[in-house]
């Protein structure tokens, strides 16, 4: 057999439209157009007008980066520089403007950010910003490098393990084995919760998914009749709560379907099971109080996936007091291995997952897949318009065509999985299904700082 | 503790005023003329900065020059140009092109307070906010509990000398200040960049250190200066190299790419760095990660002893970025017979790194110091090591917070280069390398930065930074900056700076 090792091919895919630069370059009134700015400007912001050589053309402001030469050569101090208004209108939240515009980068050129000076950003933050991944002075995955000719894998298995086999006297293996289906990342893509999403959107998403042979998620009968018959079992049809088990018809070939956690789920699984039992059955559980203990109780009805949701900053759905993903996660899987039964089920976890960083420290705290929602979404261009409707979309993603949104995605998962590579190659792992849990591999803000600080006034745990 | 306080302040180098042009090209404020004015000049006449100008001659005013205006706290004085002009014509507000500079962690206050020290070697005030950034935690929580200054602070009664090996054995070295210079890599930063720095550790007596790019035969000179770097790539490696130093530092890894190696983009593999790496021109070149002859501690004595044969004489650094288990790194590194142990933290400078490791693998120093300075003291050799600290101290108040939280000293990288006028844009990695001429090797552009300028700068910035440490112990009653170690019940941690001692 001709091995083939397993990565995602990755082409500059561009912009559909107008860039939003980072820094606005003006030039007042009183620019003489000696040219000095176009020598100075390396990156090609200041030229002459093509109409009037003895002028000079508006800055192109998107390819600005910000080093000030321009200004302070300009001998009438005629150019002042401000940060773009629609760059610092972007995003909210969780999702900053920098994380929007990086995903945008990332889509668009399939490759990790790389750059020079330092890290900029805050010391830390709330969430997943609140935590560090662990690295090791000396101990590799491989030692020529993780680009090298070694493989670290990224692939992870979605289904139960059982915790033992049972064999009978004859030696004939007695234990039912689970249905079990196997990814080459740990993402899915899932458009379920997405405010608007056109059928070019989810035909462009599903190629994405089978394109790097991961899963989509959608509501049964929304997919395109050509994109269904595409995916075959890469489809993940999500049925919403309260909907009748009985009157299920799966697509062809599925190997996988979610339903959503209600009342009746416990009859709902076991119908389901008796009805497709090859197929990997998953139940979507809003994070809340107690979703630990309800996980473990999907653990005794032999439901092989939890599909963890929380909302967009990464906070649970269900609660008076929700928690950050990071300590539910925790939470959930601490009393999975409590109870002794952490691989007889997988967990997904959705939202709040807004940068490349974002999906090893998910993984970490406990999930084994984590969901491509927003971000994918962003990767399109999106702005996220408080008042999004594709009427008066500024990306125009109502026309934009599956290939392109194809493309796009794939070099989002493309550049997210390069980073998780940085990351296991800094920390010494081979494969990505040791991450999982790993949690004395991270370093946890509230630890750190009562480590470290509790002897210093005002430090954490001190008075 | 070291008694003679005089003969450690002796024979330090002066300040002398290295203004650029260039730098003067930022102001907090900006003045704007409408077009009612009628060049009367009356702002000329008043405002006593000189923000406005009229030529003789000349039928309208110049524009004003900003850069000198003090602000629109200038309302209080007879002179303010904006109440005065007859046409209305004049506004002053802060400036957009200002509060595009800089980031949280070097703030626009902060790369401006670097350039004026640096152009006067003059010490900020302890209390001015360029000391402290806004990135939320760490050092710009941390704020010492400073009691009012009695009378003068007379710097030559304070010692800021460090000693680099508190060993039995081998040579002594002690340098004036508690820093010096870290490894920037010929490749990521031009040759004169480094021989501006270079040119300034001699001046102080301190370091600078090669980076792992190999030893520019222009730092010969110094070399009694320039330590030699041993990193993963080992580029530019060489016997001759390792023999002419004082100081042999082994890069296990660096804190803004931890794990990860180095990095230099084809671009910036010119023909001349090539050719000191040995390697092809234009390739990109990965320094891989880790050193491939070390698998155990054992193994890392081994690459010691070594180093050690090669020159006997020199002092051993080992740098080593901050993992959870940093503190056994730091005893293993000291039983390998390192003299100086010195932790990189991720949120320090570099020529290229993937943005998700500077911010997300192992922990900022802040946490990483206390850790080893209490474990190595259990352990009862903290005596023995001489620990520094980087990664992401840009300010003297940080390296003194460093040293409070337990370091003996700190190396310095990023406040090196805006000295020499960077502003931290952040394109050193991309291209022909950085545009104003730091961190690059295009020849166009690396002449950008004359090296003797630079040298001046980065010592008027020491030597200011001295001055603010000598303010630092004196307020705190202190005569030696050794006496600030590991004294974490100085600080406080909190949003906002103590306005007085709690005593
Ligand atoms: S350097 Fe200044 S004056 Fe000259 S063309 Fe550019 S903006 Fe105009
Ligand atoms: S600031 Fe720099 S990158 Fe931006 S226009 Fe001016 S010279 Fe070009
Ligand atoms: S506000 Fe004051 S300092 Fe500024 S230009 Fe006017 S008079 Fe001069
Ligand atoms: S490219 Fe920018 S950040 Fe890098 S050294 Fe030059 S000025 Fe500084």
């Amino acid at each position: 057999m001709k091995y083939e090792r397993y990565h995602i091919p990755l082409k500059s895919v561009p912009s559909r439209i107008a860039p939003v630069p980072k820094f606005v370059i003006i030039r007042a009134d009183n620019c003489i157009n000696c040219g000095k700015c176009e020598k100075s400007c390396i990156y090609g912001v200041h030229k002459r007008s093509e109409v009037d050589l003895r002028k000079m053309a508006d800055p192109v402001n998107n390819l600005c980066k910000n080093c000030f030469r321009c200004i302070q050569d300009c001998p009438q101090r005629a150019i002042t520089m401000m940060v773009g208004p629609d760059y610092k209108a972007l995003g909210r939240g969780l999702w900053t403007s920098l994380r929007i515009f990086t995903v945008w980068n990332e889509a668009e050129t399939g490759k990790i950010p790389v750059f020079g000076a330092g890290y900029r950003g805050l010391f830390a933050g709330p969430g997943y910003d609140g935590m560090w991944t662990d690295m090791s002075e000396i101990v590799r995955p491989t030692r020529d490098g993780i680009h090298g000719r070694e493989y670290i894998s990224t692939s992870v298995d979605l289904g139960s393990r059982p915790a033992w086999l049972e064999f009978d006297k004859a030696g004939q293996l007695v234990t039912d084995m689970p249905p079990i289906t196997e990814l080459q990342v740990p993402f899915v893509i899932d458009t379920t919760r997405l405010r608007a999403v056109t059928n070019a959107m989810k035909t462009g998403m599903a190629r994405a998914a089978k394109h790097v042979d991961s899963l989509f998620f959608a509501a049964p009968e929304s997919l395109p009749e050509e994109a269904a018959s595409e995916l075959n079992g890469q489809f993940v049809p999500v049925y919403p709560e309260g909907a009748d088990v009985r009157k299920i018809v799966l697509p062809r070939g599925a190997r996988m379907a979610a339903l959503t956690l209600g009342s009746t789920w416990r009859e709902d699984a076991k119908r389901f099971k008796s009805m497709y039992p090859q197929t990997v059955l998953a139940f979507r559980v809003n994070a809340g109080k107690d979703v630990e203990k309800r996980i473990v109780e999907l653990v005794k009805s032999k439901v092989d996936v939890a599909h963890v949701l929380f909302d967009e900053e990464g906070m649970e759905l269900d609660s008076g007091e929700p928690r950050y993903a990071k300590d539910s996660l925790r939470a959930i899987h601490k009393a999975l291995v409590a109870k002794s039964v952490r691989d007889q089920i997988t967990i997904i976890a959705g939202g709040g997952i807004a940068a490349a960083e974002h999906v090893p420290k998910t993984l970490i705290c406990g999930a084994d897949v984590v969901t491509l929602e927003k971000a994918a979404v962003l990767a399109l261009e999106c702005r996220d318009c408080i008042t999004c409707s594709i009427g008066s979309c500024p990306a125009n993603l109502g026309d934009a065509p599956a290939d392109w949104i194809e493309n796009r995605l794939t070099n989002l998962m493309g550049a997210w999985r390069d980073q998780l590579l940085e990351v296991l190659g800094a920390m010494g792992l081979r494969e990505v299904r040791r991450l999982r849990g790993e949690l004395g591999r991270a370093i946890f803000f509230e630890d750190v700082e009562r480590e470290s600080f509790s002897d210093i006034e005002g430090g954490a745990g001190n008075g | 503790m070291v008694k003679d306080t005089k003969a450690c302040a002796k024979d330090l180098p002066e300040a002398a005023l290295v203004p650029s042009e260039h730098l003067r090209f930022m102001n907090r404020f900006t003045v704007t003329r409408a077009d009612m004015c009628i060049s009367c000049g009356l702002c000329a006449s008043l405002c006593p900065y000189g923000v406005h100008k009229r030529v003789e001659g000349h039928v309208r005013i110049l524009p004003p020059d900003d850069r000198r205006c003090i602000g629109p706290s200038c309302e209080v004085n007879y002179f303010f140009c904006v109440a005065n002009c007859p046409t209305n014509s004049l506004s002053v507000g802060p400036s957009e092109t200002f509060a595009s500079l800089g980031d949280p962690r070097w703030t626009s206050e902060m790369i401006l307070a670097t350039w004026a020290m640096s152009e006067t070697g003059r010490p900020l005030p302890l209390d001015h906010p360029g000391n402290v950034g806004a990135s939320g935690g760490g050092f710009d929580k941390l704020h010492f509990k400073l009691p009012e200054l009695k009378g003068k602070v007379d710097p030559s009664q304070i010692c800021t000398a460090i000693d680099l090996n508190r060993r039995d054995s081998g040579a002594k070295i002690r340098i004036p200040i508690p820093i010096y210079g870290g490894g920037m890599s010929f490749g990521s930063v031009s040759a004169y960049t480094m021989l501006a720095r270079a040119k300034a550790a001699k001046r102080w007596d301190t370091f600078t250190c090669t980076g792992e790019g190999g030893y520019p035969e222009l730092l010969i000179p110094y070399k009694d200066h320039v330590i030699t770097q041993i990193a993963t790539g080992l580029f530019g490696v060489r016997e001759e190299s390792i023999q002419r130093t004082r100081i042999i530092e082994f890069k296990y890894a660096q804190g803004a790419k931890p794990g990860l190696g180095g990095h230099l983009l084809h671009d910036k593999n010119t023909p001349e760095v090539a050719r000191m790496r040995e390697a092809v021109p234009y390739t990109s070149l990965f320094s891989p990660f880790p050193f491939h002859s070390v698998y155990s501690v054992e193994d890392h004595k081994k690459h010691l002893d070594w180093a050690h044969a090669i020159n006997p004489k020199a002092l051993m650094s080992v740098k080593v970025s901050t993992p959870n288990d940093v503190e056994m790194v730091a005893v293993g590194s000291y039983y390998a017979g390192a003299h100086i142990v010195h932790l990189d933290g991720g949120y320090g400078g570099t020529g290229a790194a993937p943005e998700i490791a500077k911010k997300n693998i192992a922990m900022p120093i802040e946490y990483a110091i206390p850790k080893v300075h209490k474990f190595l003291a259990k352990e009862g050799i903290r005596e023995q090591v001489t620990l520094l600290a980087s990664g992401g101290l840009r300010t003297a108040l940080d390296v003194a917070k460093a040293i409070a939280l337990g370091a003996d000293g700190a190396v310095i990288g990023t406040a090196d280069l805006v000295a020499l006028s960077c502003v931290r844009c952040g394109n050193c990695e991309s291209g022909r390398g950085c545009p104003r001429g730091i961190a690059t090797t295009d020849p166009v552009l690396e002449k950008l930065t004359d090296a003797d300028w630079g040298a001046e700068r980065i010592s008027n910035l020491y030597g200011a930074w001295r001055l603010q440490w000598c303010e630092l112990l004196a307020r705190l009653g202190m005569t030696d900056i050794s006496e600030l170690r590991g004294r974490t019940d100085l600080l406080v941690h909190g949003n906002s700076q103590p306005k007085e001692a709690s005593k």
